[in-house]
């Protein structure tokens, strides 16, 4: 009896067997060309130079805001001074002498103290 | 083809290495410069001015302001780009007597871009001038001290001079506590002069604010010693009076009047520098008489004499060859006199057998005599040195007990009833009080507290700085004083249940180096109070001018009494209870 030995499919394919294995895919590496490459790149600097720039807008109109709040404040201030001043004026002692009340008071000659 | 190549690459090559080295010149060689440049271009760097303090009198048990701030403008005309006839209307009707330019003189010289028309406008009429949007016409804001007051206190308060600087009274002695301390604000700008946040550097330092400081000043008081110190130069006849009334108890200024005075909110309009002078801390003099208080206060607590104490006097003594007159020539005076009857009569010869006394000695004058006096003057009584308030003071000059000066025993002698020394009215004001309110010693002050965020924030209790004389001692001097007013002015004077002390004096005046005849200045100084109470006020009254003689008798005493009747009245002090 003729020993009988099992040798497999791909043992028994030679070279031009195996490059007919249909499931077998070779991949070959792509890559972006150099004009793309540099698009993308600007692209990112565009978008984080677009936020730096938006960002820094946002900045400068909160400051043009504050701005304007202080010369409010200040001018309110400058306001409530004046009105200060005039009330100090309105209540001096030459304005309460001066006043059409003080002039139709009579002058006191003698004090006296309650007991 | 080739040659043209080679000439646009060494062309281009040329121009290359120009750049090149103008770039290294510009980032390398002079990048400093150019640093500074940008940065300049950039920056925006401005003081952020602190507000001056304002400065408060007591109005009552509330403070008032005196010295405010405000902000006025400054109207500048361009001419060039000026309508004339459009901003003359405008402004003539807007600014009316405040103009302080003619026309035909700002548009003279069109050259001339910048003509100021009028100055210290208040902001209404600067919003007016605003609202006219004129071409050619702009409003330039400034701070200015304002004076509600008007000239109300002027010697105390003093004034800030055009750049910005405090001089005299408060606004010189606490310049720095009322200027504050200005701010810096350092920041990237944009090209309308907005700072930005954004940027590295960025500083803002806030200012601070000066402090707003509350005087002891009662702003009525001030107001009615002013007007009646101003009356009494007429009555009186003399052009300068300076008066004081403090509170003995704790050493507060209550009113501090210098007359002839100006108007701080007009400081330069006046005929002399000297009319900035506050007579009552910045001028020493002689008080002469008042003094004699002093010197038998020494002697009370020396225990050399009493009230009752008698020598002889003979209308004259002899210290050094020199002659010390009475200026009381009275023949009933002459003889066995009391140490009470020396005070009354303000006798020259009580005040220096007092000396003698200090010494341990009946006839002369020596160094321990001298020496206790000046314990008592300088150390006890605070004569010759400053006080402490928070003013511009003189010290003034008390001579040393063994100074090696021809004369000593005479100087000395001459001090015991207040001549060849020189002291502030303020020194004399201060020492008195010690001496009649229970002996204690209060360094006299003007700051009754501060202002913050609107409520008023009181200064610390005052504590006595040393006893100056015993209780008992102070009791007796008041009882004293009591009895030389009653000598002079009357009994009926002072109403009943009231207790007023007081004593004169009349002081030679030093013309080159040298007593004069034709001169003298007048002194009061006096307490006043409940009868069997301690006092509640010390006035004292300086009355003077060139070439008169002013007599402390005749003259001082009338305004301290015109002033002690208004302060009774105003402290409320009530006449003790009588049965």
């Amino acid at each position: 009896m003729r020993p009988q030995t099992y040798t497999t499919r791909r043992a028994t394919t030679n070279g031009s067997g195996w490059s007919r294995n249909q499931n077998i895919v070779r991949h070959k590496a792509k890559s972006l060309g150099s004009i793309s490459n540099a698009m993308i790149v600007g692209l990112l600097v565009l978008i984080v130079g677009l936020i730096y720039v938006s960002q820094g807008t946002k900045a400068t109109n909160y400051d043009y805001e504050l701005s304007a709040i202080e010369d409010e404040i200040s001018e309110l201030e400058a306001k409530k001074e004046d009105l200060a001043v005039e009330k100090a004026r309105l209540t001096s002692i030459a304005s309460s002498e001066n006043s059409t009340v003080a002039q139709t008071m009579e002058g006191a000659s003698v004090g006296g103290y309650a007991e | 083809m080739l040659n043209r190549n080679k000439v646009l690459r060494v062309g281009l090559l040329l121009v290359m290495a120009v750049i090149v080295t103008r770039l290294f010149f510009i980032q390398i060689v002079e990048h400093d410069e150019w640093l500074a440049k940008a940065a300049a271009q950039q920056t925006l760097q401005s003081t952020i001015v602190a507000k001056r303090g304002e400065i408060y009198m007591m109005d009552g048990d509330e403070p008032a302001p005196v010295v405010m701030n405000a902000t006025v403008y400054t109207v500048i005309v361009d001419p060039m780009l000026a309508n004339r006839e459009e901003i003359e209307t405008q402004l003539n009707q807007i600014l009316g007597e405040r103009r302080m330019a003619e026309w035909d003189e700002v548009f003279a010289d069109k050259t001339r871009r910048y003509y100021i028309v009028a100055k210290n406008l208040p902001r209404a009429q600067a919003e007016q001038i605003a609202k006219g949007e004129l071409e050619g016409v702009w409003l330039q804001g400034n701070t200015e001290r304002v004076y509600p007051e008007g000239d109300l206190g002027a010697k105390v308060l003093g004034f800030v001079n055009a750049d910005g600087v405090g001089q005299y009274g408060v606004e010189g002695s606490l310049n720095e506590r009322l200027a504050g301390k200005d701010g810096l604000l350092r920041t990237v700008k944009d090209i309308n002069n907005v700072a930005l946040s954004i940027g590295e550097g960025n500083i803002k330092t806030p200012a601070v604010d000066g402090e707003n400081i509350v005087l002891t000043i009662d702003k009525t008081m001030q107001h009615n010693i002013e007007r009646l110190i101003q009356e009494q130069t007429g009555k009186v006849g003399f052009s300068h009076i300076s008066a004081l009334v403090m509170d003995p108890r704790d050493g507060r200024i209550l009113a501090m009047a210098d007359t002839p005075s100006y108007d701080p909110g007009d400081f330069g309009n006046v005929e002399s520098a000297e009319v900035y002078i506050n007579h009552v801390i910045e001028d020493p003099y002689e008080p002469a008489s008042v003094c004699k208080t002093f010197t038998f206060a020494a002697g009370l607590e020396y225990g050399v004499l009493t009230p009752e104490s008698t020598y002889v006097n003979q209308g004259v003594t002899y210290v050094d060859n020199w002659p010390i007159k009475n200026a009381a020539q009275n023949p009933g005076l002459l003889g066995t006199t009391t140490i009470q009857t020396a005070l009354n009569w303000s006798l020259n010869t009580g005040s220096t057998q007092a000396l003698r006394w200090l010494g341990g000695s009946e006839v002369e004058i020596n160094a321990q005599g001298r020496e206790r006096l000046y314990e008592y003057f300088h150390n006890h009584f605070g004569l010759g040195q400053e006080t402490g308030i928070e003013l511009y003071e003189a010290t003034g000059t008390v001579m040393e007990p063994n100074a090696e000066v021809y004369g000593i025993d005479s100087t000395y002698a001459n001090m015991t009833f207040g001549q060849n020394m020189q002291v502030t009215m303020l020194q004399t004001a201060a020492g008195f009080a010690s001496v009649v309110n229970g002996g204690q010693y209060f360094a006299p002050t003007i700051i009754a507290g501060k202002m913050e965020n609107g409520e008023f924030v009181k200064a610390e209790q005052r504590e006595a700085v040393r006893e100056a004389v015993r209780p008992e001692t102070s009791a007796t001097m008041r009882e004293m004083l009591y009895n030389t007013r009653r000598t002079w002015r009357g009994n009926g004077t002072d109403p009943a249940g009231y207790y007023v002390g007081g004593k004169t004096g009349t002081a030679q005046v030093i013309r080159n180096g040298a007593y004069v005849l034709d001169e003298t200045v007048a002194t009061y100084v006096g307490f006043g109070g409940t009868e069997g109470e301690l006092p509640e006020y010390v006035i004292m009254v300086r009355v003077w001018e060139d070439g008169k003689k002013a007599e402390g008798d005749t003259h001082a005493v009338v305004v301290f009494n015109a002033l002690k009747g208004y302060v009774q009245d105003r402290l409320r002090v009530r006449p003790a209870a009588t049965e």
